[in-house]
C-alpha cells in the first residue's frame, strides 16, 4: 500500500478507536487499569526518591506525596505537573526545571501503561533512555528535549507506534540513529538535533510520510542525504545544518512541494544546487552556505518567488547571478559572499525592494553599481567589498536613510564620495578603502550619531578634514591614510573621547599637532606619519594613558621631544624618525617598558648623550637613534637590553666601548658608521677603525683632557684626529701653545713644575686618543707611565 | 505546541561567523572580564577579526600579533587560542589572568614571543611549549605557576630571552641545550627551585615532593 493510503486508513481507524472509547466512557464505573493509583503514585514516589537537589533549598515538589489533606483517592492525578486520564490512570507527566535532577532508570515504566504524554524539557535528566520504554505501547508525545541524556538512542523506540512527536533534541546521545524510527508511521515532528549523533541518515526515513518536521542539526552524521527524503511529502521543515553530510543535494528534495524551510547548511557537501529545489514554492528560507557547492546558481531558484532568505556564501559556486533572482520580491537577506561568481549584478536585483542586506563580497562581479540601488529603500546592509566593481558609487546611496554597514573596500570605484551618504544618519561601519575614490572629502561627511568604523585609506581623495568627525560620539575608528587630503589637523578631533583608532598617515596635512588631541583618552593607535606636520610635539601627549603605538615619522615636526611622552606607559611602538625634533632624549623614554616593537628616534638633530634610562627597555627589539647629532658613550646599561635584535646608532657623534650583548655583536658595520670613535667587539667597523679591545684606553684619554679641561674635549678630538690621520707628530712643538688655550680656566695656571707635569700627561692621553687603535698604548703601559709620576711628589 | 515552538526556534540559524580565528578568539572574549571594554570592538559576525583592535593580521587575514598587555583582562585562557597558527606574538602581560597554560597552546605555530608576564597564573609549565620552534621570547615572570621546568623546553634552540622568575616552581633548572645561555635572573625568586641540575649522579627528581 502507498504512503498516502496508509496515512487515509491511520486517520480513519485512530477516528474509530475514538468513538469507541468515547462510547466505553459512561460503561465503566472504576479503574479498569490493570495498576492502581496508589501503585503508579508509589512509583512515581520511587522515582522522585532518586532525584537529586541541584539547588539547596528544600523539596521542590512537594505536592509528590501520600500525606495529603486532599481525598485520598484524588493522588497522583492532583500532583504537580501529573494528568490522568478518565479512568484515573496516570496519562500526562510533564516536568520542566524543578531544581532537582533525575535519571530515567528508577522510573517503572511498566507501571504507566496509559501514558501518552511525557515531556521533561530542561528537567536536567541525565543517564540514558532505559529499554523498558517500549511497554509505553500508547506513547503518542515524547519529548525529553534540553537534558544531559547520553548513550545511544536505544532502538526499542521503535516499538512506540503511536508516537507523533519524537523529541530528544538538545542531550548527549551518540551512535547512530536508530534504523527502526522508520516503524513509527505516526510521527509527524521528529527531532534529534543538538546531540552527538553519528553515522549516516537511514535512507528507511523516507518511509515516515506524515513527517512535517525533520530536525537532524547540529550532530556529527556523515554520509549523503538521502534521496529517499524526497518521499516525504508532508514535510514543511528540514534542518540537518552543521553536521558532515557529503555528496550532492538530492534532486528528490524538488518533490517535496510543502516545504517551508531548508537548511542545509555548514556541512560537505559537493556537486550542484539541483534546479528541481526550484519546484518548492512555498521555501521562504534556503540556506546551502558553508558547503562545498559547485556550479552555477539554477535559474529556477527565481521561481520561490516565497522566498525571504536565501543564504548561498562559502561555497564554490561560479557563473553569474541569474536574471531570475530578481523575481524574488519577498527577500530580506541575500548573500552569496565568497564564492567565484563573475559578471555583473543583474539589472533585475534593484526590485528586490525588501531587501535589508546584501552580501556579495569575496568573489569576481565587474561592472558598476548603479543609480537604481536607491530602489532598495530598506537597505540597511551593502557588502559589496573584494570583487572588481568599477565607475563611480551611485550618488543617491542611503538617501532613504536606512543604511547601517557598507563595505565596498578592495575594488576599483571611482569618482566622488556619494551625495546620500552625507545625511546617511543611520551609518555604522563604513569601508570604501583601497579604491580609486578622487573626490573631495571637505564637505562629503556629515554628523553620524551611531558611526563606528570609517576607513577611506588608499584613494586618492582630496580636499580637508572636517571637524564633524569630533562629533562623532561613537566613532572608534577613523582610518584615512593614502590619499591627497591636504589642510590642518582640526582640533575638534579632540572631542572624540571614544576614538580608538586615527590614522591620517601619508596625506599632505600642514600645520601643528593640536594639543586637544591630549584629550582622546581611549586612543590606542596614532598615525600621523608621512604628512607636513609642523611646530612641536604637544606635551598633552602624555596624557594618552592608553596610547599603543604611535608613528609620527616623516614629518617637520621640530623642538624637543616631550619628557612627558614617557607616561605612555602602555606604548609598544613609538616611530618619531624624520623630522627636526632637537634637543635630548629624555631620560623619561626608560619609563616606556612595554616598548617591543620599535623605539625609532632616527633621522633628527636629537644631541646630547643617550641616556642610561633606555637600558630599562627590557623587551626592545629594534633601536634606532641614527641620524642624529648624539654624542658620548653608548651606556653600559644598554647591555641589559637583552631582547634587542636590531640596533642602527649610525651617523651620530658617539664614541667610546659598545656595549657586550647580542645584538650589539651581531650588528653589522653600517649600525655604527659615521660615529666619533666607536669601538669594542663587532662584527666589522668602518674603515677609520678596526676590532679592537682599547676602547677603555681611548675613554681614558677623553677623561684626562676632560679634567684638564674642565668640559668633553669635543672638537678638540675631532680636529685632532684629522692630524693623526694626516700623520702628523703626536706631540708637535705647536702643542704648549695650544694646551695654554685649553686649560680650565676656573684653575690658576699651573706653575713651571706642574707644566710639565701637565705636559706629559697630555701627551700621554694624546697616545690613548690616537685614531688608530693599534698604535694606542695599553692600559697597563699607560698606568706604568703615570706611576713613574710619583718621583715628581716627594 | 509550546514545546514544539522551543523545539523549532532555539537553534534556527543564526549567521555565525565564518572566519575560525575570529571564533577561537571570540572564545577568548566570552572567557575574560573585560572591565575596560578593550574587547569590545571583537564583533564575530565580522568577516574576520582584523579590524578587531589589538589584533594585528597579515596580507592574508591571518592573526599575526594579539597585543593586550596592561588592559585590566582577568578570567582564563582558552585552549581555542591554539588555533591561531600563524600568531607571532602573544602579549598578555600585566592583567589579571588566572587559571593555567593551556597546553593546546603547542599549536602556534608561528608563535616568536609568549607574554604571559605578570598575571595570577598557576598551574604547571606546558611541556608542550617545546614545540613552539620558533619561540624567541618567553616570559611567564610574576605569576603563581608551580611544578617542575619542563626539560623540553631545552629544544627551543630560538629560544633568547627566557624569564620564569617570580612563580613557585619547584626542582631543578635545567642546563642543557639552548638554556646554557639563560643565567640566575631568569629563576629567581621560585623559592622552591633547588638550583642547577646536576648531571649524573643527582636524581633529577629533587625538590618536587608529592606531599609539599
Amino acid at each position: 500500500m502507498t504512503c498516502s493510503n496508509f496515512f487515509s486508513l491511520s486517520l480513519s481507524f485512530s477516528l474509530l478507536s475514538f468513538l469507541l472509547v468515547a462510547l466505553l466512557l459512561p460503561i465503566s464505573p472504576v479503574s479498569t487499569s490493570t495498576t492502581s493509583a496508589a501503585e503508579q503514585a508509589k512509583a512515581l514516589l520511587k522515582w522522585k526518591a532518586g532525584f537529586i537537589h541541584n539547588q539547596t533549598h528544600s523539596d521542590l515538589l512537594p505536592s509528590w506525596t501520600l500525606t495529603t489533606n486532599a481525598s485520598s483517592h484524588s493522588y497522583p492525578c492532583n500532583w504537580f505537573g501529573i494528568v490522568c486520564n478518565q479512568i484515573g490512570s496516570v496519562s500526562h507527566i510533564q516536568l520542566g526545571d524543578v531544581g532537582l535532577q533525575g535519571t530515567l532508570t528508577s522510573f517503572n515504566f511498566t507501571s504507566f501503561p496509559d501514558l501518552v504524554h511525557i515531556v521533561l524539557v530542561n528537567f536536567t535528566l541525565f543517564g540514558t533512555i532505559p529499554c523498558q520504554i517500549s511497554s509505553l505501547s500508547k506513547l503518542r508525545f515524547l519529548s525529553l528535549f534540553y537534558n544531559q541524556l547520553h548513550g545511544e538512542i536505544p532502538s526499542e523506540i521503535s516499538v512506540l507506534t503511536s508516537l507523533r512527536v519524537l523529541s530528544l533534541g538538545a542531550n548527549h546521545h551518540s551512535g547512530s540513529i536508530p534504523l527502526g524510527i522508520a516503524k513509527l508511521r505516526h510521527l509527524t515532528v521528529l527531532d534529534l538535533a543538538d546531540n552527538n549523533l553519528s553515522g549516516s541518515i537511514p535512507t528507511s526515513l523516507g518511509d515516515l510520510c506524515n513527517l512535517t518536521n525533520l530536525h537532524l542539526f547540529s550532530n556529527a552524521l556523515s554520509g549523503p542525504i538521502p534521496l529517499e527524503i524526497g518521499n516525504l511529502k508532508n514535510l514543511t521543515e528540514l534542518s540537518v545544518f552543521n553536521n558532515s553530510l557529503t555528496g550532492s543535494i538530492p534532486s528528490t528534495l524538488g518533490n517535496l512541494t510543502k516545504l517551508t524551510l531548508l537548511h542545509l547548511y555548514s556541512n560537505k557537501l559537493s556537486g550542484p544546487i539541483p534546479l528541481e529545489i526550484g519546484n518548492l514554492k512555498k521555501l521562504t528560507e534556503l540556506s546551502v552556505q558553508r558547503n562545498s557547492l559547485t556550479g552555477s546558481i539554477p535559474s529556477t531558484l527565481g521561481n520561490l518567488t516565497k522566498l525571504t532568505v536565501l543564504l548561498l556564501y562559502s561555497n564554490k559556486l561560479s557563473g553569474s547571478i541569474p536574471l531570475e533572482i530578481g523575481n524574488l520580491t519577498n527577500l530580506t537577506k541575500l548573500s552569496m559572499n565568497n564564492n567565484f561568481l563573475t559578471g555583473s549584478i543583474p539589472s533585475t536585483f534593484w526590485n528586490l525592494t525588501n531587501l535589508t542586506k546584501l552580501s556579495v563580497f569575496y568573489n569576481q562581479f565587474s561592472g558598476s553599481i548603479p543609480q537604481e540601488i536607491e530602489n532598495l529603500k530598506n537597505l540597511s546592509s551593502l557588502q559589496i567589498a573584494w570583487n572588481n566593481f568599477s565607475g563611480n558609487l551611485p550618488q543617491q546611496l542611503c538617501d532613504g536613510g536606512s543604511l547601517v554597514n557598507f563595505s565596498a573596500n578592495g575594488n576599483s570605484f571611482t569618482g566622488p564620495i556619494p551625495k546620500g551618504l552625507r545625511n546617511c544618519t543611520s551609518l555604522f561601519r563604513v569601508r570604501l578603502e583601497n579604491n580609486q575614490l578622487d573626490g573631495n572629502i571637505s564637505e562629503a561627511f556629515g554628523v553620524y550619531p551611531y558611526l563606528n568604523y570609517m576607513d577611506l585609506s588608499n584613494n586618492k581623495l582630496c580636499g580637508e578634514i572636517s571637524p564633524n568627525w569630533g562629533q562623532c560620539p561613537n566613532l572608534t575608528s577613523l582610518r584615512m591614510s593614502m590619499n591627497e587630503i591636504t589642510g590642518c589637523i582640526p582640533l575638534e578631533l579632540g572631542n572624540s573621547s571614544q576614538l580608538q583608532r586615527l590614522d591620517l598617515s601619508s596625506n599632505h596635512l600642514i600645520g601643528e599637532i593640536p594639543k586637544e588631541l591630549g584629550k582622546m583618552k581611549a586612543l590606542s593607535s596614532l598615525n600621523l606619519s608621512h604628512n607636513h606636520l609642523s611646530g612641536r610635539l604637544p606635551l598633552e601627549i602624555g596624557n594618552l594613558s592608553n596610547l599603543d603605538d604611535l608613528d609620527l615619522s616623516a614629518n617637520d615636526l621640530t623642538g624637543s621631544i616631550p619628557e612627558q611622552l614617557g607616561d605612555c606607559f602602555k606604548m609598544t611602538y613609538l616611530d618619531l624618525g624624520k623630522n627636526k625634533f632637537n634637543g635630548s632624549i629624555p631620560e623619561q623614554m626608560g619609563d616606556l617598558n612595554s616598548l617591543q616593537r620599535l623605539m625609532d628616534l632616527s633621522h633628527n638633530q636629537l644631541n646630547g648623550e643617550i641616556p642610561s634610562e633606555i637600558g630599562q627597555l627590557q623587551v626592545l627589539e629594534n633601536l634606532n637613534i641614527s641620524h642624529n647629532m648624539l654624542s658620548g658613550s653608548i651606556p653600559s646599561s644598554l647591555e641589559k637590553m637583552l631582547s634587542l635584535t636590531s640596533i642602527d646608532v649610525s651617523y651620530n657623534g658617539l664614541e667610546g666601548p659598545i656595549p657586550k650583548n647580542k645584538a650589539f655583536k651581531d650588528a653589522p658595520k653600517e649600525a655604527f658608521t659615521h660615529n666619533k670613535a666607536l669601538c669594542g667587539n663587532a662584527k666589522e667597523f668602518a674603515y677609520t677603525m678596526s676590532v679592537t679591545e682599547k676602547c677603555d684606553v681611548y675613554s681614558f684619554g677623553v677623561i684626562i683632557m676632560e679634567t684638564l679641561m674642565g668640559r668633553h674635549p669635543g672638537e678638540l678630538l675631532s680636529s685632532f684626529s684629522l692630524s693623526s690621520f694626516l700623520s702628523l707628530p703626536s706631540s708637535s712643538v705647536e702643542q704648549p701653545t695650544m694646551l695654554k688655550d685649553v686649560l680650565d680656566e676656573r684653575i690658576s695656571p699651573p706653575t713651571a713644575e706642574v707644566v710639565q707635569i701637565i705636559v706629559f700627561i697630555v701627551k700621554l692621553s694624546f697616545t690613548c686618543l690616537k685614531v688608530d687603535p693599534q698604535s694606542r698604548p695599553t692600559m697597563e703601559h699607560v698606568s706604568h707611565e703615570l706611576s713613574s709620576l710619583k718621583s715628581f711628589f716627594v | 505546541m509550546l514545546l514544539l515552538l522551543l523545539t523549532l526556534t532555539s537553534f534556527t540559524s543564526t549567521l555565525t561567523n565564518a572566519n575560525l580565528e575570529g571564533d577561537a578568539l571570540y572564545a577568548l572574549r566570552r572567557e575574560l572580564k573585560d572591565p575596560m571594554n578593550v574587547l569590545r570592538s571583537w564583533d564575530p559576525t565580522l568577516v574576520d577579526p582584523c579590524t578587531w583592535f589589538h589584533v594585528t593580521c597579515d596580507s592574508h587575514n591571518r592573526v599575526t600579533r594579539l597585543d593586550l598587555g596592561n588592559a585590566n583582562l582577568s578570567g582564563k585562557l582558552v585552549p581555542e587560542l591554539g588555533r591561531l597558527e600563524r600568531l607571532q606574538y602573544l602579549e598578555l602581560y600585566r592583567n589579571n589572568l588566572v587559571g593555567a597554560i593551556p597546553e593546546e597552546l603547542k599549536g602556534l605555530k608561528s608563535l616568536v614571543s609568549l607574554d604571559l608576564y605578570h598575571n595570577n597564573l598557576t598551574g604547571p609549565i606546558p611541556s608542550s611549549l617545546s614545540f613552539l620552534s620558533n619561540l624567541k621570547f618567553l616570559r611567564l615572570n610574576g605569576n603563581r605557576l608551580t611544578g617542575r621546568i619542563p626539560r623540553q623546553l631545552t629544544r627551543l634552540r630560538n629560544l633568547k630571552i627566557l624569564d620564569v622568575s617570580n612563580n613557585d616552581l619547584c626542582g631543578t633548572i635545567p642546563t642543557s641545550g639552548s638554556f646554557y645561555k639563560f643565567s640566575e635572573k631568569s629563576f629567581e625568586n621560585n623559592p622552591r627551585l633547588k638550583g642547577p641540575e646536576l648531571m649524573g649522579s643527582v636524581s633529577y627528581e629533587i625538590g618536587c615532593d608529592v606531599r609539599t
